[in-house]
């Protein structure tokens, strides 16, 4: 799928710095990250905690937090280079090209309002129609059952897997060309993480988004990703198409993440073998 | 796992048995009802009769005729009790939905935009709050002038400080959660995010400061009104009844003794209501079954 996709990349990042700036001193967050993310493209980042990939979602959104601070480089989103962005001009940017998915989809939903008004909320602005029977079949199309009944309950009152899928459907109903997905099923159980998987692939698949997928889950992402970024202390370690990092993988920190992969051995000790 | 050290029939009884504090909570909800209800009755329904009106004897102390005397006028003290309640509770009310207006939108600002708008509005906050608060509000009594306006403007100033500060502590805390990043990467408008996701978020810190800032609206309006920069007679306050008591606390004490008691009651029952409020709102709250 990389081979096809165009070359003018969806993301872009040039040589991006960036350090957290605290109390305690100054962290080294990213250190001159170069990243293209071709459209229709599955990739993903891996790494440990601490390794800079949720820093990368952030900076491709304009999100970083107030104690992180670019040092050097640039993102490019679509073609723009965000930092040089009005924040009307980001505002609009990550509203009609952006989704996010977050980790936690309990508290991705505002836990004071019913499903539907949030529903309403986040697409009345985009001019999408958000009567009953167009909600309904919003939540059906990420395969929730009964889903009228859904949109009267406040999150407390649905499932895990239940929140994750309304959190799905909020983000893909605006149609965005860059879904970024920071492990969108860690806090989830394992066959209820299969299935949201699924449900995000195929949605990106059919939309022709590019996904950034973040995640601890190799396996996972080896089953549905195109490309691998693997990152260790904000470096980008090693990447390439990913059977081919996960199969051979070329770096030390690699072998060493494959090798903790449960069920899998370290590439080099098989090959000593 | 979770263990109890008590069997589950005394834990049972434990959890039947726990709330004194819910006692107390109705008993003060009770007092504050009663309160408010015959102050307003007496405006629609004037049972108790014209609070300017001479009525009687000069002093005279409660008595079938006049159920909480008269005072040094001759006027019924039932009748300018419950309008003194009335004007300070009205009073009191006024000055903390103000507060509360000013504080959530300072507080909400604050604490989502952080950086130099939260910088700004802590420290003038911190300034505002280092004065005590009866000196501050003289203060502000001797600028704007003796009367409603007065006591108006000094429970806001009084009050807007701590309010800002628990509204921005908490509106901060929500900004970091995962609802509000994933409305902002959705290019949700600063304003939405404000009042549509924070705000429903810390109305429970705004109800329980509300009725800490009214408990404290009522203590600045006796003050001031105990001091001559509050209500102005012939009106009367429950600040301006107790300055007038204290003139004749040997001869008449009926006269300090219903509005000092009627101010306790209101203070000691917002208060108790505020804090069972901040118990049940407050996620640290341990409520053991043992």
């Amino acid at each position: 799928m990389t081979a096809n996709a165009p070359a003018a990349p969806v993301v872009s990042l040039t040589g991006f710095s960036a350090e957290y700036r605290t109390r305690l001193g100054v962290t080294r967050a990213l250190d001159g990250i170069d990243l293209d993310v071709a459209r229709g493209e599955l990739l993903a980042i891996v790494g440990e905690s601490g390794s800079g990939k949720s820093t990368v979602s952030q900076a491709i959104g304009r999100m970083l937090p107030r104690v992180c601070h670019v040092t050097s480089g640039s993102v490019h989103v679509l073609g723009r280079d965000i930092a040089s962005l009005a924040p009307d001009a980001i505002r609009a940017l990550r509203r009609e090209s952006l989704g996010f998915i977050p980790q936690d989809p309990i508290a991705s939903l505002n836990p004071t309002m019913r499903i539907r008004r949030q529903l309403e909320l986040a697409l009345r602005p985009l001019g999408r129609p958000t009567d009953l029977e167009s909600l309904t079949e919003l939540l059906a199309s990420v395969k929730i059952l009964e889903p009228d009944r859904v949109l009267r309950l406040y999150p407390h009152e649905v499932s895990g897997g239940m929140a994750q899928r309304i959190a799905i459907a909020l983000t893909m109903a605006r149609e965005p060309e860059i879904l970024i997905a920071d492990e969108p099923t860690a806090s989830l159980d394992a066959q209820v993480r299969d299935e949201i998987l699924t449900l995000i692939v195929d949605l990106v698949q059919r939309s022709g988004a590019s996904l950034i997928w973040i995640s601890h889950d190799l396996g996972a992402v080896r089953r549905w990703c195109d490309r691998i970024v693997v990152m260790h202390q904000g470096r980008i370690v090693e990447e390439g198409p990913a059977a081919q990092v996960l199969d051979e993988p070329r770096a030390d920190y690699t072998r060493t993440l494959v090798a903790a992969i449960p069920g899998r051995q370290d590439p080099t000790t098989k090959e000593a073998e | 796992m979770t263990t109890y050290s008590l069997p589950l029939s005394k834990r049972k009884r434990a959890v039947k048995t726990r709330p004194p504090r819910d006692a107390l909570f109705i008993a003060a909800a009770c007092a504050l009802g009663l309160i408010v209800l015959v102050a307003v009755a007496a405006a629609v329904i004037p049972f108790a009769g014209d609070p300017a009106r001479i009525v009687g004897p000069r002093l005279s102390p409660p008595s079938a005729a006049y159920p909480f005397g008269t005072d040094a006028l001759g006027r019924s003290v039932l009748a300018r009790l419950l309008e003194g309640t009335r004007t300070t509770l009205v009073l009191s009310t006024l000055a903390v939905v103000c507060t509360a207006v000013i504080s959530v939108i300072l507080g909400l600002v604050a604490g989502y935009a952080g950086g130099w708008a939260r910088e700004v509005i802590m420290r003038l906050s911190d300034v505002l709050y280092s004065f005590p608060s009866i000196v501050l509000a003289i203060l502000i009594a001797a600028v704007v002038g003796p009367g409603q306006a007065a006591v108006l403007s000094s429970i806001v100033l009084v009050t807007v400080p701590l309010m800002t500060r628990m509204v921005s502590a908490a509106a901060m805390s929500v900004a970091k959660r995962d609802f509000v990043t994933t409305a902002k990467i959705s290019g949700v408008s600063a304003p939405v995010i404000l009042f549509r996701h924070l705000l429903p978020n810390v109305s429970g810190t705004i109800a329980v400061q509300g009725t800490y800032a009214l408990s404290v609206g009522i203590l600045v309006e006796g003050g001031l009104s105990f001091l001559g920069y509050g209500v102005q007679p012939p009106r009367s306050s429950l600040g301006l009844l107790i300055q007038e008591g204290g003139s004749y606390m040997l001869q008449a004490p009926w006269l300090l003794f219903a509005p000092a008691a009627v101010l306790v009651v209101a203070i000691l029952s917002i208060n108790l209501i505020g804090d069972t409020m901040r118990d049940r709102l407050d996620p640290r709250e341990t409520r053991s079954l043992v």
